[in-house]
């Protein structure tokens, strides 16, 4: 019986060309897939060290597309209906009194649906397959030979269960709801909890957790191989181990329980009665049979009929009332509110952490992340809702009963419209509520409900009704409803396509806004507020044709066909009808031509490809000019004048350029970026311009008489920046309307700059250019002449005054000298008393001032300390001035003195999230710090305000006074130096503990970002602005130096070096010379670890395997473990070396202690120890009783499994027994 | 007010012909609509409704062109289809309320009367507050011609709307209908002859899209008098008599055949005249 029905239905199955159309579109995700891999879609080709068709890859690849939303819904539509069906059609009593067995039916329709689905699922892996072997000749680097095994793997570790389990879930729920709608509703649910689980894995405490919860095994598999370098993932098989196995037992379990509790639980004759969400009252039929008296016709009241446009609208309001209340009555509605609520709640409280610490849930965050989730779910209610409305009338067979009424063609569709849009307002009232209600929560009651209303029913809506109106215009068109959702699913995924390829032109996609600009507490939504009103006029003119077209097509009785639907529509088509069409498309043909204007004459839309290409033909043409002597800029005088309202900026001034070479120069290269518009640049003594490229802003000016050497000279310059229009996706953010903050990168520069270059490999390739490298060799004499910061300055002397509208505060290093406000407008006068770095800021805003002083201790000398911020964000002042205090007492007793008069902090708004130093001028993004909430109470809470601070103040030495030259390795002496800076204040300030943690994040931020590097990783002598190598590994591997050496010696070491390069002239210092400075200060016991922090990628693999203690009679602990220790050494890919141990590594021994209610780790035991086998024993005896022991427990060491250093005792682990091995005594821990 | 179909043809595109040359003329009253299923009563009804395009010919209501003028024909039109449904979950009171507006009747006061009356003369106002998905198919049927009748329509259309109601229900039925039919047209599709005998003053037969008879009941068996003849026949021998005459129906009376013939005279002794009635008529038509 089984085999029959097996059997039957699977030929069934495959005679359908639903089967074969789904099989198609999985294959042709992974075609187009790996036709974008390849770079043959016309996006720019990255350089990555990793190939697409390694396990690792093809696992992320299949199960992004197989359990993503439209894998879910196929899978849905094959298995879920596999017994529904039958009551569908209402077969089931034909089928039920067949003598069928249970087993047979069950299990043979859903074998069936099951492989079913399979099979369209191997679409995918064909796909990627057919690609690989296909493009796998074009380019090595990214498709590698092609392995079999990489397919079968993940098919049976992923893709078989995890169909399994999503065909029994919604099998089951189908089959006894007996309705379509529960598995699209678990459809739902099962996107949230991936999702989810995926927010709960940023968090650095939950790992594990998610990773076995995940239903479908990504994060399981991600959390195993998170830290795998380039080359594990190119040739490691998939580990199925740990939690990928745990998860994968988990869930399978579950799916099989739930196929056999659906098998246990089926009954034919059950069948009959659905398991419904409320018990539904089935009242019989009770018969009057008495004949009622019928009355005259005539007496039947007469009514008159009104067939006015005034009252068509009240039919169109009446039928949208009906619609609505149909809509958010309806179960499905209903659970998709509560769960996009109840995602809210989760998610809102993990958004926009750092280092853990979350930040206050101001509106705009609530907005954004609710948004971002919230946009999911109100798609998949259009997409759903409008085939429901569309075809609402012929479901319940009233069409023909609506088809005869006497309203107006337009009354359908456009009640249809309105009762969607109405649908989505109100979801927007939900999101509204759940987000006050969670600012409330957690106590914050700046609640801006005018900023709700205006970001979500000013902006947001019009993008809903927009999509509202397209997919009710599909539904209708296409007068099918599956295929209107198959359409408007693959329309609503056009943003994605686009971003894919790299598509910039915004008119061609549906819905865009234009340039978008996150909302800022200072600058609000900022200028984009115009363009993003003018493209959605423009799709409103758009959605107005649509709504025309759809209103003259609606499906009106019984007429079905295309081409009589068009015919009646030209019946319809009157002059009212004309009117409106033609007011559409003169509003969608004014913006657009309005937009064109803007973003295609006014600016022009640059695709990737152009820019690759203009880029290749800059660097043929004036690469030879690399070598050209050029004067260097001694002095810098500018006259700035901000126009926060127009966006714009005039800057006067001139340079005073000095030649520093024995040679004579005769022609100067100033280079601009293109969006400055030049008026006039002028040399003091004659020149002629005999290169003038106005499109890439290079030129070069001859001067008639060569400059000597030594000799100096000015240049005059004018310049300004005005932007003209808007363009089509970015927008400026140089100059705002308040919150204005750029830097000196706008301004002139001398000689050929190789910032423009290509810098991908590929890329260089194939516009036959040489090979080049990221950064110049660390001991490149000529790249050492220039500081990695600038490459025509050394120290310069700066002056300017800078204005700004009248009520705005304008802000640029060195020290006001006068301020005075002239026709409306402020000025200011700033002036440098030192010589500074050809670095430096401009900043505009209306700025509140917090005030504060620094002593000195030694000297008396006082430091101004200013805090510029946007009113309202007062939460971490007191922390910034903390900080600022702290890292000045620090570094000018450990460093050197500090060569400022003040430290000065400015709020700018979070277009950009970091902060960065200019000489005594530190600008700091709104969006990281000033909105942290930090809690007091809990010592592990990191106060990242308190330390992006002292990093920011730290720069004031470390780039300021010292900087190396245009190198590798030079950011180990001004990042890395900063991170160690700032970790030393913070552990005076915080203690070890927070340590630990802070140093965690680093820890696990530099192992999963050297997974992803696309070049080489390399060590930290050698790094090329690599921000996961001279942040976040440099913060361990200082600590653990300091730890090694010795806080007083590593300063001791530093200052010497300080006082040898600060402010040096070329060439400038470089990591070699840094790191021999330390070499020097580290005894000869320990200079292997110079080699291996610094010169090479060190990695160990340290756990604790047994440990167990006994009391003794005197009342102490001889404590007992092993340990294991395996060091490597790691290439520029990952590849690993094993290397001999023979190092010094903690060995520790913890206890554990009351303090404050809270149980807290005690050091009992913490010393180095000589590791110089692979397993090692140890016996330790201790005072108190132990809890923990391990090697290296506070992880100073880089180490990929960090979580097995230590071990726990439990009550079964005490023994009694001695063993060999080393025995240390101690009196007593600290 | 007259309805004038003239040359009417309508084909499906997958090649039915559902309409060839339909010529009917038809004044107020009741007028009945014979066919058997498929013999295209649908989609003429459809047609006028204007729930349906035609190929060629045209109709007038009057003055109106109702191919042409659809919303001032829905202006006046009351229509009952042949399946219909109504929204789930929607109380009869509600979904008649929704009608009146859909009607144009504008005056909320009004509205709740004529309401109020429409379903007091279907005896439906004391079920008004239950759900139309709970009704029995009478009841349905009864809400179907009330709302047909909301807004005085001067054309009232039903389709097959006895089509499975018990006895009781059809005369109850067959009652409302025929209160109506006085001043207005009111087309009545069926194929139940007993429905158009006991209802219509006028009648046209259908079948496979074309009219084959035209005129009122009673002319119509006045003009088969004395030309239906029975007998009782076995079964063996029903090929032999179809062979040999015009059978225009069977039926199985206590183990034998009863056979109607057909003939301008009486084909031999063993045929016994017959009063023709209505059905005769109809089958003898259809057969034709």
């Amino acid at each position: 019986m089984f085999k029959e029905i097996f059997l039957f239905e699977l030929k069934l199955w495959f005679k359908r060309p639903a089967v074969y159309i789904f099989f198609l579109v999985f294959f042709l995700f992974s075609v187009f897939g790996m036709l974008a891999a390849g770079g043959f879609l016309g996006n720019s080709d990255n350089d990555s060290n990793t190939i697409v068709n390694s396990a690792k890859a093809i696992t992320d690849f299949i199960s992004k597309i197989n359990t993503g939303f439209v894998g879910l819904i196929i899978l849905i539509t094959i298995i879920a209906p596999a017994v529904y069906k039958d009551f569908q059609y209402n077969m089931h009593p034909l089928l039920f009194t067949k003598p069928i067995s249970k087993f047979g039916y069950m299990i043979g329709r859903f074998g069936a649906a099951f492989l079913v689905a399979l099979f369209v699922l191997t679409g995918s892996l064909l796909g990627h397959m057919m690609m690989c072997a296909i493009l796998g000749g074009s380019d090595p680097h990214r498709f590698g030979p092609v392995h079999l095994m990489n397919y079968i793997e993940p098919f049976i570790y992923f893709v078989i269960p995890n169909t399994l389990l999503v065909g029994a879930i919604f099998f089951s729920l189908v089959t006894f709801t007996r309705n379509m709608i529960a598995g699209y509703v678990g459809c739902i649910a099962f996107v949230i909890v991936k999702n989810i689980a995926n927010a709960l894995l940023a968090d650095i405490d939950n790992q594990t957790l998610a990773a076995v919860l995940e239903p479908f095994g990504a994060q399981a598999f991600r959390s195993l191989t998170k830290y795998w370098s380039p080359d594990e993932q190119n040739n490691l098989r998939i580990p199925f181990e740990g939690v990928l196995m745990l998860n994968r037992m988990v869930w399978l379990a579950i799916s099989i329980g739930i196929t056999a509790l659906t098998y246990y639980r089926f009954q034919f004759s059950q069948f009959n009665n659905p398991i419904s969400f409320f018990s539904r009252k089935n009242k019989k039929e009770m018969l009057s049979l008495a004949s009622a008296p019928v009355l005259a016709l005539s007496d039947i009241p007469k009514a008159v009929q009104n067939f006015t446009t005034k009252f068509s609208w009240y039919q169109t309001w009446f039928l949208a009332k009906f619609e609505f209340n149909k809509i958010v009555k309806s179960i499905f509605f209903l659970i998709i509110a509560l769960l996009a609520v109840a995602s809210l709640m989760l998610v809102v409280p993990l958004g926009g952490a750092i280092y853990g610490t979350p930040t206050y849930p101001l509106t705009y965050q609530i907005l954004e992340v609710g948004g971002a989730l919230f946009r999911l779910f109100l798609n998949i209610i259009i997409i759903f809702y409008a085939g429901v409305l569309v075809w609402r009338e012929r479901d319940a067979k009233v069409e023909e009963l609506v088809g005869t009424a006497p309203i107006k063609s337009f009354v359908n569709f456009t009640s249809k419209l309105i009762a969607l849009i109405m649908v989505q307002a109100v979801l927007l009232v939900v999101i509204m509520i759940t987000g006050m209600m969670i600012q409330m929560y957690y106590g914050y009651y700046k609640v801006e409900v005018l900023q709700y209303i205006k970001d979500l029913f000013g902006m947001q809506l019009i993008g809903l009704a927009l999509t509202c109106v397209l997919t009710l215009f599909i539904q209708t068109i296409f007068n099918n409803r599956y295929v209107g959702y198959f359409i408007s699913i693959l329309i609503l995924a056009i943003p994605i396509v686009f971003e894919l390829l790299e598509w910039r032109n915004q008119m061609a996609l549906f819905n865009s806004s234009g340039p978008e600009l996150p909302y800022s507490d200072m600058n609000g939504y900022g200028h984009i507020i115009f363009s993003f009103f003018i493209f959605k006029l423009y799709w409103v003119g758009f959605g107005m044709i649509l709504i025309v077209i759809s209103n003259l097509m609606w499906t009106r009785g019984k007429e079905k066909g295309f081409k009589s639907r068009v015919r009646i529509a030209r019946s319809l088509f009157n002059r009212k009808a004309k009117i409106v069409m033609t007011l559409s498309l003169l509003v969608f043909l004014f913006s657009g031509g309005f937009i064109y204007y803007n973003t295609n004459i006014l600016n022009k839309v640059v695709s990737a490809k152009a820019e690759e290409r203009s880029q290749a033909e800059f660097e043929k043409k004036y690469k030879r000019y690399t070598k050209t002597q050029q004067p260097r800029i001694v002095s810098v005088n500018w006259n700035v004048a901000i126009f926060p309202q127009q966006l714009g900026v005039k800057m006067n001034g001139f340079y005073i350029l000095k030649n520093k070479s024995n040679k004579n120069v005769d022609s100067i290269i100033l280079n601009l970026t293109t969006r400055i518009h030049v008026n006039e640049l002028k040399f003091e003594k004659a020149a002629m311009k005999v290169v003038d490229d106005i499109t890439n802003g290079f030129y070069i000016y001859k001067l008639s008489q060569p400059l000597k050497p030594g000799d100096s000279l000015k240049l005059d310059m004018s310049i300004d920046y005005f932007p003209k229009g808007f363009k089509s996706t970015e927008a400026g953010t140089a100059i705002v309307y308040n919150g204005s903050f750029f830097n000196s990168e706008l301004m002139p520069s001398l000689g050929y700059n190789e910032q423009g270059e290509l810098t991908e490999a590929a890329t260089r390739k194939k516009y036959n250019l040489p090979k080049k490298e990221r950064m110049s060799n660390v001991n490149d004499s000529i790249a050492r002449m220039n500081t990695y910061i600038s490459n025509d300055a050394d120290w310069i002397n700066f002056e300017c005054v800078v204005s700004t509208s009248g009520d705005q505060t304008a802000v640029a290093p060195g020290y006001l000298i006068k301020q005075w406000n002239e026709n409306g407008r402020n000025f200011f006068h700033y002036k440098m008393d030192c010589k500074i770095l050809n670095f430096y800021s401009f900043l505009s805003a209306r700025y509140e001032v917090k005030r504060d002083k620094w002593m000195e201790p030694s000297t008396g000398k006082s430091v101004a300390i200013e805090i510029y911020y946007n009113k309202g964000h007062e939460y971490n002042l007191d922390r910034m001035i903390k900080g600022i205090k702290k890292s000045l007492d620090y570094y000018t007793q450990n460093f050197s003195p500090y060569q400022h008069r003040q430290v000065r902090i400015l709020e700018f708004p979070r277009y950009a999230t970091f902060a960065q130093s200019f000489p005594n001028t530190i600008p700091f993004s709104e969006g990281i710090g000033f909105i942290a909430k930090v809690n007091d109470k809990d010592p592990l809470s990191i106060d990242y305000p308190f330390y992006v601070t002292a990093h920011e103040v730290a720069h004031q030495w470390w780039a300021h006074q010292v900087i190396g030259g245009n190198v590798q390795g030079s950011t180990l002496m001004s990042e890395t130096m900063a991170q160690y800076s700032a970790l030393m204040v913070m552990e005076k300030e915080f203690g070890k503990p927070a340590m630990k943690k802070f140093l965690k994040y680093e820890m696990r931020n530099y192992l999963q970002a050297r997974a992803l590097e696309a070049k080489k990783e390399l060590p930290l002598k050698l790094v090329e602005n690599q921000q996961y190598i001279h942040y976040n590994k440099g913060s361990v591997i200082m600590y653990a130096l300091k730890d090694y050496i010795g806080e007083d010696s590593l300063n001791a070491a530093l200052r010497k070096y300080i006082a040898k390069v600060a402010y040096q002239e070329p060439p400038y210092t470089n990591s070699i010379e840094f790191i021999s400075y330390l070499k020097a200060a580290t005894p000869d016991s320990l200079k292997y670890i110079i080699n291996d922090m610094f010169e090479s990628i060190t990695m160990y693999e340290n756990k604790t395997t047994k440990c167990s203690y006994t009391k003794t009679k005197d009342g102490k602990y001889l404590v007992k473990f092993s340990v294991e220790s395996k060091k490597m050494k790691a290439d520029s890919i990952g590849k690993m070396k094993e290397e001999l141990i023979a190092d010094w590594i903690d060995i520790g021994v913890f206890g554990s202690k009351e303090v404050d209610g809270k149980k807290t780790d005690t050091e009992l035991y913490l010393q180095k120890r000589k590791i110089t086998k692979s397993k090692m024993d140890f016996e330790i005896m201790v005072n108190e009783e132990p809890v923990k022991v391990g090697i290296d427990p506070y992880n100073k060491l880089i180490d990929r499994t960090p979580d097995n250093n230590m071990k726990s005792f439990n009550g079964n682990d005490k023994e009694e027994n001695d063993a060999g091995g080393i025995s240390v005594q101690v009196s007593s821990g600290k | 007010m007259n309805l004038k179909i003239t040359d009417l043809s309508k084909t499906y595109s997958n090649g039915l012909k559902a309409l060839s040359n339909v010529n009917i003329e038809i004044g107020s009253g009741m007028f009945g609509l014979l066919g058997p299923n498929g013999a295209g009563k649908s989609s003429l009804m459809r047609t006028i409704a204007t729930l349906q395009e035609a190929d060629s010919g045209s109709i007038m209501l009057g003055d109106l062109d109702v191919l042409k003028h659809k919303d001032e024909v829905r202006k006046v039109l009351g229509y009952l289809p042949q399946d219909f449904g109504f929204y789930p979950k929607v109380s009869a009171w509600d979904m008649i309320n929704h009608f009146a507006i859909l009607k144009g009747i504008s005056n909320p006061r009004e509205r709740k009367e004529i309401c109020e009356a429409l379903l007091n003369q279907t005896n439906l106002f004391d079920a008004r507050k239950r759900n139309i998905g709970d009704y029995s198919g009478g009841m349905r049927q009864r809400f179907g011609i009330a709302q047909a009748l909301l807004g005085n329509p001067k054309l009232i259309i039903v389709d097959e709307p006895t089509a499975g109601l018990d006895p009781m229900e059809r005369n109850r039925f067959h009652n409302l209908l025929s209160e109506i039919g006085e001043n207005i047209i009111v087309i009545l599709s069926t194929h139940i002859v007993e429905d158009v005998r006991n209802l219509c003053s006028n009648m046209v037969i259908m079948n496979q899209g074309t009219v084959l008879l035209s005129g009122k009941p009673a002319q119509a068996i006045e003009d088969m008098k004395g030309k239906i003849w029975m007998k009782l026949i076995d079964k063996e021998e029903l090929e032999a008599h179809k062979a040999n005459h015009r059978v225009i129906s069977t039926k199985v009376v206590e183990g034998k055949i009863q056979i109607h013939v057909y003939h301008a005279s009486q084909p031999d002794a063993s045929f016994i005249p017959l009063i023709a009635d209505l059905e005769d008529v109809y089958f003898a038509t259809i057969t034709n």
